[in-house]
């Protein structure tokens, strides 16, 4: 229950912030700007969804986690960052070439490590752990 | 590694939510097994096995795809 409230908190925080960042700005909004937004829009999705799993097993007195479940985040957390160390030299490669701030750099680098960790826990759960 | 939860399962006329209850985990976890896209700890291939009141081997068959 601890983890689930916990991650409720942070979609809350995120999403509460997303929005003043995005509706609070004076100046027009740019489709980078634009891409950032869905993408968080998408991953506080991503959230919520893992937060509902998690209380209605509560609800159906299943146990929140089981041993399936942690090899999933597991598999998933380890694949997420070898994938986001090539993701971070690509950035890096990328930084030379576009005319991009480090700010923004480095906001599309942790927005796409949360995205790739989405994906691999995604993929994880419909492939399934095996000890092959 | 196959195994013959499903088979068992029907023959003691437990539904997936029951065995899972009785092993303490999620009704997927069970559902992931009986399609083979899991392999079980030790300790839950031991309690299905306890459950059924048959050794691991007899529902766990190793060595066969």
């Amino acid at each position: 229950m601890k983890r689930g409230i916990i991650a409720l908190l942070v979609s809350v925080i995120v999403l509460a912030t997303t929005a003043y960042w995005f509706f609070g700005t004076k100046k027009s909004v740019n489709v980078h700007e634009i891409l950032s937004f869905g993408v968080i829009i998408i991953l506080i999705g991503f959230g919520i969804w893992f937060v509902v799993r998690r209380f209605s097993a509560v609800r159906s007195g299943e146990p929140q986690e089981d041993e399936l479940s942690k090899k999933i985040v597991q598999k998933s957390a380890a694949w997420s960052y070898y994938i986001s160390l090539y993701m971070w030299v690509f950035m890096i490669w990328l930084k030379d070439r576009v005319t991009m701030k480090t700010e923004e750099v480095l906001g599309a680098g942790i927005l796409s490590m949360a995205v790739i960790f989405m994906f691999c826990y995604i993929f994880h759960r419909l492939r399934g752990v095996r000890n092959e | 590694m196959n195994n013959r939860i499903r088979e068992y399962r029907a023959r003691f006329d437990l539904t997936q939510d029951d065995l899972a209850k009785r092993v303490n985990v999620r009704r997927e976890t069970i559902v992931f097994l009986e399609k083979n896209k899991y392999n079980p700890s030790l300790k839950l291939a031991h309690d299905i096995a306890v459950v059924f009141g048959v050794p691991i081997e007899e529902i766990f068959l190793f060595g066969e795809e």
